[in-house]
């Protein structure tokens, strides 16, 4: 236990920039989301396939190598983003594909009456999506959203390959000086588990709230 | 060649001084290398034809008597099973770096397991577990690994998770810098500079104290940090002198500057409840630094970057923690 109180501070800071660094990709990743599952039902055939490709390419490529390839190959052609920066792109980038497939499963929920009705009112694609189709389709996939945020949050852990000190990288120096592996990874363990069951919590409350009872 | 001072004394300063020379050729390209216009790749270093230690190194190794390993010792249970169980890695040039076409691991540390393994069960087998540097202290607690081989810096509270034996290598932090960068010609010259170290290396907390003010950005692995520093992500990176040397001779954008700053002595991470294998290993590594293995392993190695021949091995419990 000294291990960790010795370090608080230093773990402090890690967590700090995890939840930061959770919180503006979580964003991102939601707006990247919204869109993908638009094109994915857009009616022109080349915003579908674009879509698709979109999905298809992020789910089945690992974080980690995207990561890498975005933080050592993009200099190599002259654009260099800072770490932080670079990390939050990449990770919205790839749980964007994620969520797009889940705000999709979201969509198909809504009844083909509706969107026929949204038209018959005189609303364009835009208006029904906006008004009718969207809120609907994502209040009935509040759950499996959650879910994808829990593994986003998992996944932040992984920036620490490429230099951004967030709670593992920071629990990897305090374990640097103190050798005690197994108390400074369990309270580090604890620190993701708060974090997700806090997520999972607002999900709970949001689910309650907003979900359409069918 | 004014990029490195010459200003050592004592023993060991000998060899900094001959690695300090070796750095600054390949650094500056001149010099008797034979190989020198096609950058030469690390670990293949043509030293001894392809840069690995000799099969008849192996062969003369010696071989620990029945009397040596009581039954029911940790050692009793490696000569029966046949082999040794090795933590360590694959990507680290010189040390312990697997050859893609032959699938062999070559490097200081890997042939020191494989005689370490002679020594126990009469064969060079091996069997190489790669850990990360966050979990050493964990496998050796639960008995995943026999011994660790993986520059495994002794400190005092490392000391306390698990023993090491030796230490059976020294070296020592130094500053690389990019080759167009004449800023920056010792430690001392960090402070205010983005300075990048390996994750989990003793340069993450050396750094403040050797380099007051200066700010640091940690990449996992040593091929990483030299991509980064030869992107300018920082102004230097900080690693230790074997490391920089061999990233010297393969990367002509960098090159190494100033002497080592700090000392590291490199143990054998063993379990720590374990008293008996540690002396065992212990009285096994006096006997390679005296018959010369140890100097021939070194020379086919590290010693292939480094004129001048092998060093004086560190002195066994030198190193606060062994």
């Amino acid at each position: 236990m000294d291990a960790l109180t010795a370090h608080l501070s230093e773990l402090g800071h890690g967590l700090v920039t995890t939840v930061e660094l959770t919180v503006v990709t979580t964003v991102g990743a939601m707006l990247l989301g919204i869109i993908v599952a638009t094109l994915r039902i857009a009616p022109v055939p080349l915003l579908r396939a674009i879509g698709t490709a979109y999905v298809e390419v992020f789910q089945n490529l690992p974080l980690l190598a995207l990561l890498v390839l975005f933080v050592f190959a993009l200099p190599t052609i002259g654009i260099t983003f800072p770490l932080f920066t670079s990390a939050a792109i990449v990770i919205a980038v790839y749980e964007g594909a994620y969520l797009a497939e889940a705000i999709r499963a979201g969509i198909n929920t809504v009844g083909v009456g509706q969107a026929e009705a949204a038209r018959a009112i005189g609303l364009t694609f835009g208006q029904s999506l906006r008004h009718v189709i969207l809120p609907q389709g994502l209040r009935a996939v509040i759950q499996p959203i959650g879910n994808i945020c829990i593994a986003l949050l998992m996944n932040t852990s992984l920036a620490a390959a490429v230099g951004v000190v967030e709670l593992t990288q920071a629990a990897n120096t305090v374990n640097l000086i103190e050798a005690q592996p197994l108390a400074v990874f369990t309270g580090a363990g604890l620190a993701y588990m708060l974090l997700a069951l806090i997520i999972g919590q607002v999900t709970g409350l949001l689910e309650r709230r907003l979900a359409i009872v069918r | 060649m004014s990029i490195l001072k010459m200003s050592f004394t004592g023993r060991r300063s000998l060899a900094l001084t001959a690695t300090a020379v070796a750095v600054a050729l390949a650094a500056t390209g001149c010099g008797g290398d034979s190989d020198s216009g096609a950058p030469a790749l690390p670990g293949n270093p043509g030293l001894g034809g392809d840069g690995v230690v000799a099969q008849s190194v192996y062969d003369a190794a010696p071989v620990a008597t029945d009397a040596d390993i009581p039954a029911g010792s940790a050692m009793d249970a490696i000569r029966k099973r046949g082999y040794l169980s090795v933590g360590g890695s694959l990507d680290a040039p010189l040390l312990s770096q697997q050859n893609p076409v032959s699938g062999t691991i070559e490097g200081f540390d890997a042939d020191m397991a494989k005689l370490l393994a002679k020594y126990i069960t009469g064969k060079t087998e091996v069997k190489t577990t790669t850990i990360g540097t966050q979990t050493r202290e964990a496998m050796l607690q639960a008995k995943s690994v026999d011994v660790v081989f993986q520059t495994y810096t002794i400190t005092p509270q490392r000391a306390t998770q698990i023993a090491f034996a030796g230490p059976y290598l020294t070296s020592g932090l130094a500053v690389g810098v990019r080759k167009d960068d004449t800023s920056i010609k010792s430690v001392k010259d960090l402070a205010g500079k983005t300075v990048i170290v390996g994750a989990n290396t003793p340069a993450v907390t050396a750094l403040p104290s050797a380099a007051p003010g200066s700010k640091q950005i940690a990449f996992g692995t040593d091929p990483q940090a030299l991509q980064a520093l030869l992107q300018k992500r920082g102004d230097a990176y900080v690693q230790d002198f074997t490391l920089l040397a061999s990233g010297a001779k393969a990367n002509p954008g960098m090159k190494v500057v100033g002497e080592p700053f700090t000392t590291e002595a490199y143990g054998i991470g063993l379990n720590r409840e374990d008293a008996q294998f540690k002396e065992f290993v212990n009285k096994w590594l006096t006997k390679i630094q005296a018959d010369g293995t140890w100097a021939k392993v070194w020379e086919a190695t590290l010693g292939s970057v480094v004129e001048g021949g092998a060093p004086t091995p560190p002195a066994l419990g030198s190193a606060d923690g062994s």
